[in-house]
């Protein structure tokens, strides 16, 4: 097993390894429920023992809370959803580090957007090897299902069919199963992940998150100060103070509806009835991250949970216990702000930042110059970002005002398809909107983990 | 909604009596293409060429039905070469570049119809400038001179100056012709060589790995009208149906030609071998060269096309090759080639293994699980490795043949991949990577 040879410090691996085996050792066999222990198979436990996870997501289904009004009767909201939610979901949770009790109380508690996560580039000269375990605890809603699922890594380049998770070329994990897919980025930037298991359906229906990789030229501080950079660029070009996740998708109430209800919609149909930033609508997408563990936070944003594992929110916002991700962009002047897009809804988003020139400097996991080395980047304030494309912007942070009054200065990043921005309300603005906020300089600490708010 | 494990059995099905079928007619080329097309490889692009550097072509339109992935079929309209039988889309003409390009048109329809050349300049129609046309209200009836209704024609040429990807298709009634099928793909080779996209070095790619990616979306509803020749209100234009090369999954798959899809004989299979320019070339798996997809959206709607595992490097769009005044190479690589209505881009791939994980000296770092703990894909060979096929557990099936890798490629604007409620179809299709030769491939 390839160590971290780029740091002493004890990595969440081995911490993982470590609790892995004791939790394997403590727990045993015994207590694990019967229907589950026939599907162990002896060489999963093998692999159980030898090779740890970096991360452990889930796939289930569960409950999101959009606006409920105005209703789109009978579709939304759904007369199924427990208190404070609307809509029917399928999802991914992290459950990494949790026992298997803990672990299978997360059925019927997906989140959406799925865990946000990131990786190192692969780095040949100290090789690590990223282990993405998925199991399936199946969908509580539709016992009739027999849904299995998959991660697919959108637009990782030159993947075998093994671990590329599109499942009638490879295997996909049915409920109770695990399986674990090996990623070796080698090269960095935004891209995203999704389950392809019957993905019209499955992608629709919340299976859907970011997944980023970081550069190996992260950490040299000669390029750019900070040493945080979207590319390796070589001259500083993406280097950036602060990262934030913008993840596009949409909802559909009927077919949302209809998962829940036994019902199939006719696709075709297709409308988003919303559009959703970071799995949330404005003004929720301006509500704080749910709280986060930030020392937990190595390869995934790590909510807190609690007793039983559930997620943990924020007094005020019970409503999005599980809509975990803020939107909402802080920054202080001339700070460099970079916006990773990715948009897993099925239009296009016309993302539009008012009052401040965005330079878009990667798309779709690419640095934006020729093959020669030709700069192709340019300036925008409209990102038109599509079904399935990602896109890297920066901008830089103006001057602080104060004019408002707010003690920041507020600038509105929205879609201009305002067809998809309205929440359905009338003269209403909704969607996937919010802000940038910029405070006076010395204000914001500097960020633990992504989408951060500093503050 | 895993409910269609029948279809899938009955689509494996389809495919193994389709690969009989193709096995005992391989022998006999379509007649109708033999005099144009010098031969029919199985997956790739078929062109349809004339004689360099006049080449004529004569495009009849003609009436016909496709077969469509939920069991239905749509009456369509069609250019045909010659007096072939309808076909759908229309035949992929290749031509070099600096050829005088001849295209008579015979038209069998009863409306007026006509053909566009978009990307070509000064184009003639009968030897004078093609003109949009007025009634003698000053009503703009047609993009372009016609082929009179009930047997008219028209003859349209032009220099092909510039090598690329193109569409053809009528200006006239567009929103109706072109909805019911009066479209197709022009090539233009370039002088380097047709080996080359451009008359750019690095624009090389594998003659035998090149591919069409040609989208078109369908309403039924439309289509009926124009059979039963009821008017149709464009107001109530809604796709149901999405085709890759006037294919929809698995059709899309199928051999060119293959005989189940007699009006459709544009399969969508990229059959290819590992990228590799390493291998001294003596090697059989030298293969130095990337591969090349022509990608033409000839519907209404942007097609956000995701190939897996393997970016696109988009080097030209619309006939042009992406470079500065200077030739500067401004190419970018995408892993979502989002065309938009009437846009063309050219790309080129390369797949390797990034790994080259081998069952003995490189295996996968990972426990490999038991089969009967996973759900198997239909195409899987039950490894992870190229080349390998195992035996699948008591009741499992597979269509993979020799431990090829199949990578799927589809538009992820995701409602565009069912068929009037069927998911899973439309435009979907694989890279098939056969193992290094010498392998057990058919």
């Amino acid at each position: 097993m390839a160590k971290n040879l780029t740091s002493n410090t004890i990595t969440r691996r081995d911490f993982l390894k470590i609790a892995g085996s004791a939790a394997f050792l403590t727990a045993g066999a015994s207590i694990v429920p019967h229907y589950l222990r026939r599907a162990v198979l002896p060489e999963e436990v093998v692999e159980a023992q030898g090779a740890p996870y970096d991360l452990y997501y889930a796939g289930t289904d569960g409950w999101i809370s959009l606006p409920p009004t105005p209703a789109i009767p009978p579709f939304h909201p759904d007369n199924l959803a427990p208190p404070g939610l609307t809509t029917y979901i399928f999802g991914f949770r992290n459950v990494s580090g949790m026992d298997d009790i803990r672990k299978n109380n997360q059925k019927n508690k997906a989140q959406h957007n799925a865990p946000v996560f990131w990786v190192n580039q692969y780095n040949p000269s100290s090789p690590v090897d990223f282990r993405m375990q998925l199991t399936n605890l199946g969908l509580a809603l539709r016992p009739d299902l027999f849904d299995a699922h998959t991660i697919h890594w959108h637009g990782f380049r030159n993947v075998i069919p093994f671990f590329d998770g599109e499942p009638t070329t490879s295997v996909s994990v049915p409920t109770g199963r695990d399986f674990t897919y090996i990623y070796r980025p080698r090269e960095e930037g935004t891209y995203m992940f999704h389950c392809h298991v019957e993905d019209v359906e499955h992608v629709h229906m919340g299976m859907t998150s970011l997944v980023f990789v970081r550069p190996i030229q992260d950490g040299m501080t000669s390029y750019y100060p900070s040493g945080k950079y979207a590319y390796n660029d070589g001259d500083g070009s993406t280097g950036y103070d602060r990262e934030f996740v913008m993840f596009l998708s949409e909802v559909w109430a009927e077919a949302h509806w209809a998962d829940a209800h036994i019902q199939l919609p006719e696709w075709s149909d297709y409308r988003a009835d919303f559009a959703l930033l970071n799995g949330r609508v404005y003004p929720d997408t301006l509500a704080p991250n749910s709280p986060i563990n930030a020392a937990q936070s190595v390869h995934a944003l790590a909510v807190e949970t609690d007793a039983n594992g559930d997620l943990m929110t924020n007094p005020g916002y019970e409503h999005l216990q599980y809509q975990p991700h803020s939107s909402l962009v802080t920054c202080q002047p001339g700070e460099r702000v970079l916006l990773r897009f990715a948009n897993l809804g099925f239009k296009e988003s016309a993302m539009t930042l008012t009052g401040i020139k965005m330079r878009v400097v990667g798309r779709d996991a690419t640095l934006l110059r020729g093959r020669y080395g030709t700069p192709t980047s340019y300036e925008t304030n409209v990102i038109s970002c599509s079904a399935g494309e990602s896109y890297d912007v920066i901008f830089e942070a103006p001057p602080y005002d104060g004019s408002s009054g707010l003690g920041y200065d507020r600038y509105l990043l929205y879609n201009r398809a305002y067809a998809r921005s309205n929440n359905l309300a009338s003269g209403g603005f909704g969607g996937q909107t919010t802000e940038v906020r910029v405070y006076p300089p010395g204000s914001l600490a500097s960020q633990a983990y992504p989408n951060d708010w500093g503050l | 909604m895993r409910k269609f494990s029948i279809k899938w059995l009955g689509w494996g099905l389809v495919l193994v009596v389709g690969v009989a079928l193709w096995a005992a007619t391989r022998g006999a080329k379509p007649q109708a293409v033999e005099a144009q097309t010098t031969a029919v490889p199985r997956t790739g692009i078929v062109c349809t060429s004339d004689a360099s550097p006049n080449p004529t072509f004569t495009l009849t339109t003609q009436t016909g039905y496709i077969i469509l992935p939920d069991g239905n079929t749509v009456f369509m309209w069609g250019y045909s070469a010659g007096d072939s039988p309808f076909q759908h889309p229309g035949p992929v003409l290749c031509v070099n570049e600096g050829d005088t390009v001849t295209i008579v048109l015979q038209n069998t329809l009863p409306e007026d119809v006509s053909v566009m050349f978009p990307g070509q300049e000064e184009v003639l129609a009968n030897g004078a400038p093609a003109q949009p046309q007025f009634d003698s209200g000053g009503n703009l009836t047609s993009l372009t001179n016609v082929a009179a209704a009930n047997g008219g024609s028209v003859t349209y040429s032009f220099v092909a100056s510039n090598p690329g990807t193109y569409i053809y298709e009528s200006g006239t009634n567009a929103r109706k012709q072109v909805s019911m099928g009066l479209f197709g793909a022009l090539i233009v080779r370039p002088s380097m060589g047709s080996g080359f996209v451009y008359d750019r070095s690095d624009s090389q790619f594998t003659p035998a790995e090149e591919f069409l990616v040609l989208l078109s979306e369908i309403d039924p509803y439309q289509h009926q009208a124009v059979e039963s020749g009821l008017p149709f209100n464009i107001n109530n234009y809604k796709p149901r149906y999405w085709l890759i090369n006037g294919r929809g999954f698995p059709d899309s798959i199928a051999d060119n030609y293959a005989s189940w899809l007699p009006a459709q004989p544009y399969g969508a299979l990229a059959l290819i071998h590992e990228f590799n320019d390493t291998l001294p070339p003596s090697d059989p798996n030298y293969h130095p060269l990337p591969g090349m997809i022509r990608y033409v959206n000839v519907g209404t709607e942007d097609y956000p096309f995701h190939p897996h595992g393997n970016n696109g490097l988009v080097i030209g769009r619309d006939g042009r090759p992406l470079a500065g005044p200077a030739g500067e190479d401004l190419s970018f690589e995408k892993f979502d080639i989002n065309i938009g209505p009437g846009q063309t881009w050219d790309i080129l791939f390369r797949w390797y293994d990034a790994e080259h994980y081998d069952a003995d000296t490189n295996p996968v770092p990972v426990t490999v699980p038991s089969l009967a703990n996973m759900v198997l894909g239909q195409f899987f060979s039950g490894s992870p490795y190229l080349g390998t096929k195992v035996t699948l557990p008591p009741g499992s099936q597979t269509l993979n043949q020799c431990g090829e890798y199949y990578i799927i490629s589809h538009n992820h604007a995701l409602y565009q991949i069912t068929s009037w409620g069927v998911t899973m179809t439309g435009p979907i299709t694989y890279l098939r990577i056969d193992p290094a030769m010498p392998n057990q491939c058919p």
